[in-house]
């Protein structure tokens, strides 16, 4: 008979376990990547009593946790390419704003304008006012080249400054796996439940799939290591080896300027590993960085070389306005007592290489005189207006890249072939979250508390928990059965 | 069977809505602007001609501007040469009637005076000014290109505009070419000609032939009537034509009475008159030549907007009827969100 209290009391134990385990599940049913836990109830050990087998009653064998590790590694790498177009997308709307000029005045306007300008000087070649106009446009071309150029640099510095507060980040998840490491192994000696703390890690793991792809695997002697892919092993069970991200001196810097944020291990400064990651928010705003940006930039300036070296090249051919004094021969002095009459530069003679625009301006006779700006090709001649037109003409001409294509068309090329990237990264990204989020529901619904089936469970072992109790009632009117004999 | 759990049902809720709900951002934006292409990555195609088509139309502005000035050039030059004509056709019948015995000497001495007068009236004529420009000195616009004696102090220089893209017309006739002779008249070169610039891959330039055929790309009636006076097999000494020579002639034939000088000096002056008239036919196409083009490029623009348009700006209807079905997608999203979040078994237990 006491042995039918004793099976009552196995029964209300495992009830209440059970319990307490979906009440835990509801309480965490928005922690997130909390995973279910399910108690494993299973028959307590039976004894063979004169020739019968008897059971004992039930008991609880473990708490795990509903878990699936491909998903989970799925996940992180769903996440790990998701970050990096998100990454992408984000950054190169950044640049791409900068050449929006569908209904503001981008740089093709201004150059546009620039180049009206000198049609309407060949027009009205005596017009000295106009030459004002004119000046006036060049320098607003100037100003925008600038503004571009400006912002570039700008998004770069502050990509610089990303660099380091991700790398703070992957530090401090970094630091919390391997502490992880550490607990989960302690609470499993002690035959402890580490459910909740391997959700932990698996979340820590997560986050760092965002800043750059790692994988996951347990070593020989049973450690857990997390690894980035191209990188090496940060983690080996409480080991951990730290990144730090800060400016880096030319001849190392990834993209060749000085004071470039680049990445290292923190006891090996002057070897960079930024290119060696994969993936992930790293890898992205390295790509924009090193390739995109650079690439744009270079091109500006290139175009902007180009275009005042043309422009000065057919200026200095020209004549200024005033009277010009000949020698005997009747050839025009190439100087008088104001200044140069012929070969004057339009633009000051450009630097070639990525300081195009940041020196780009007028020259100093242009600045300080616009009648210096030379319309004719014959001197005193007021009337000619030869090199306006040349010049208005540049515009439309196969100049550049051996006669191949217009300023207009490289520019716009150069805005299109940003405008493909941002596109494309943009479509991708539209796509990457369609199927992180199907492998989030995936993982959702294998992990996932559901509060239906929550409250179904709980109202399973609430009856049990009743009827076991019924049991161990039952047990005691038996003894006071048995007890009643006696009276 | 699939399970589902309370997560995986408010995670899938959250992406439709969040998808829906960023549709109806970007519907929004395109109909607040009207435009379809906000940032080059919306149509990196579209974009890049729709600023091509944008220059274009810019360009366009600028050459009806310049079809402006070389209309009001072209006008003044054909008048100032109407009534240049006007005097020679008097100082012809003066020149006919004195050539004859009927009058004496004194007469024609009288009449000399006359001639003065035409001859300071052409004078006048040759130093027109159009605003603050001559408009027979060549390039040298400013200076005066006739001094009292008549001898030419301007140049040979033809000014020339572009009207549209790549087509340059000559806005002025120097004074060499109207009141001495036409036999070195020539059709300017392409004005481009002179900078290597715009020849990086041949050196030396392009002969001027290659860009007239370029030119004859468009056919328009001045070009042949231009190439017609583009004749230099005549040799430029054996006409010498100089109207005020031969005004200056006629008044000291008169001066002193001398009716062979002045019988002679008709046909020259015949051919002075006919010279000019040519020259006021070619101007008068020329400026034929400017009225079409600017009709031309009106339409362009009209086809040209219309193509800008097609490529940048949103379809109102269309947009709207987006709007309107991207609100339906929202709106069931929502309802399904209701009928999913709000029911559970613990609503039925009790």
């Amino acid at each position: 008979m006491s042995d039918l209290l004793g099976i009552g009391k196995t029964g209300l134990f495992t009830s209440k376990k059970s319990m307490e385990t979906t009440g835990h599940n509801i309480s965490n049913v928005n922690t997130e990547g909390y995973s279910r836990q399910r108690a494993n109830q299973t028959t307590e050990r039976s004894i063979v009593q004169s020739g019968l087998v008897k059971g004992t009653g039930s008991r609880i064998v473990s708490v795990g946790r509903i878990h699936d590790d491909f998903i989970e590694k799925r996940l992180n790498k769903e996440l790990n390419s998701t970050e990096f177009l998100k990454e992408r997308s984000g950054k190169l709307e950044q640049i791409e704003s900068i050449f929006n000029e569908v209904d503001t005045e981008g740089l093709n306007t201004l150059l546009n304008k620039f180049f009206n300008s000198f049609k309407e000087l060949s027009g009205q070649p005596e017009n000295e006012t106009m030459k004002m106009v004119v000046r006036d446009n060049a320098k607003i071309v100037i100003r925008d080249f600038q503004r571009i150029q400006t912002t570039l640099t700008n998004t770069r510095k502050s990509i610089d400054q990303n660099f380091k507060t991700k790398i703070a980040d992957a530090n401090s998840l970094i630091n919390n796996i391997a502490h992880l490491n550490k607990e989960i192994v302690r609470i499993e000696q002690l035959g402890g439940e580490s459910g909740d703390l391997r959700d932990g890690r698996d979340k820590s793991i997560r986050e760092l799939s965002k800043i750059f792809e790692i994988h996951t695997y347990v070593d020989n002697r049973n450690n857990f290591a997390v690894a980035a892919k191209g990188v090496g092993t940060l983690v080996v069970a409480g080991e951990k080896t730290d990144l730090v991200a800060g400016p880096a001196t030319k001849d190392i810097a990834t993209n060749g300027i000085d004071g470039s944020f680049e990445i290292f291990y923190k006891d090996r400064p002057g070897f960079p590993i930024t290119n060696r990651f994969q993936g992930g928010q790293i890898t992205s705003l390295i790509k924009v960085r090193n390739e995109d940006i650079q690439n744009i930039s270079e091109k500006i300036n290139n175009l902007a070389y180009d275009f005042a070296k043309i422009v000065n090249s057919i200026h200095s051919k020209g004549y200024v306005s005033r009277k010009i004094e000949t020698d005997p021969s009747g050839n025009a002095l190439p100087y008088d007592k104001i200044g140069k009459t012929t070969g004057i530069n339009f633009f000051q003679e450009p630097i070639r290489g990525q300081d195009t625009i940041e020196h780009l301006s007028l020259s100093e006779e242009v600045l300080d005189d616009p009648t210096n700006i030379c319309v004719g090709l014959t001197p005193n001649a007021s009337g000619d207006n030869r090199v306006a037109l040349a010049i208005s003409k540049i515009q439309h001409e196969k100049l550049l890249n051996g006669g191949t294509t217009t300023i207009e068309e490289e520019y716009l090329h150069t805005v299109s072939q940003l405008g493909l990237e941002a596109a494309k990264s943009n479509f991708d990204l539209e796509q990457a979250e369609g199927i992180l989020a199907q492998t989030n529901n995936i993982r959702e619904r294998i992990s996932g508390v559901s509060l239906d089936e929550e409250t179904a469970n709980m109202m399973r072992y609430q009856h049990a928990y009743a009827a076991s109790a019924k049991v161990m009632k039952v047990a005691e009117e038996m003894f006071e059965t048995i007890l009643s004999i006696k009276r | 069977m699939t399970r589902v759990s309370e997560n995986s049902s408010s995670a899938s809720l959250q992406f439709s809505i969040n998808k829906a709900k960023k549709k109806m951002e970007d519907l929004q934006v395109k109909g607040t602007t009207l435009k379809k292409i906000i940032k080059p990555s919306d149509d990196p195609m579209a974009n890049f001609q729709g600023l091509q088509a944008q220059s274009v139309n810019k360009d366009n502005t600028q050459y009806l501007r310049n079809i402006g000035y070389a209309l009001s050039q072209l006008n003044t030059t054909e008048s100032t040469l109407e009534q240049l004509a006007e005097l020679l056709v008097k100082a012809k019948e003066i020149a006919i009637q004195q050539s004859s015995d009927f009058y004496g000497g004194n007469i024609r001495k009288n009449v000399s005076h006359e001639i003065i007068q035409i001859r300071n009236q052409a004078l006048a004529l040759a130093n027109k000014r159009l605003g603050n420009r001559y408009i027979f000195s060549g390039y040298k616009t400013l200076d005066t290109p006739f001094d009292k004696e008549g001898n030419y102090k301007g140049d040979f220089g033809h000014i020339q505009l572009e009207i549209a893209k790549d087509f340059f017309i000559p806005i002025n006739v120097h004074g060499q070419e109207v009141f001495f002779t036409d036999n070195n008249i020539k059709y300017p070169p392409h004005p481009l000609k002179e900078f290597n610039e715009f020849h990086p891959s041949e050196n030396p330039p392009i002969p001027s032939e290659n860009k007239d055929e370029l030119k004859n790309q468009t056919p328009l009636p001045a070009r042949e009537l231009a190439s017609v006076t583009d004749d230099t097999s005549r040799d430029p000494f054996i006409t010498k034509n100089n109207i005020f020579s031969q005004l200056t002639t006629l008044i000291s034939a008169l001066e002193n009475n001398n009716t062979i000088a002045t019988q002679d000096l008709l046909e020259k002056i015949d051919e002075s008159i006919s010279r000019i008239i040519t020259m006021r036919t070619r101007l008068g196409s020329l400026v034929n030549t400017v009225l079409h083009t600017q009709l031309q490029i009106d339409t362009e623009n009209v086809e040209n907007q219309d193509f800008q348009s097609k490529l940048m700006d949103a379809d109102v209807a269309e947009l709207f009827s987006d709007i309107t079905k991207q609100q339906h997608i929202l709106q069931t999203a929502y309802q399904t969100g209701k009928g999913l979040m709000n029911k559970s078994l613990l609503n039925f237990l009790s």
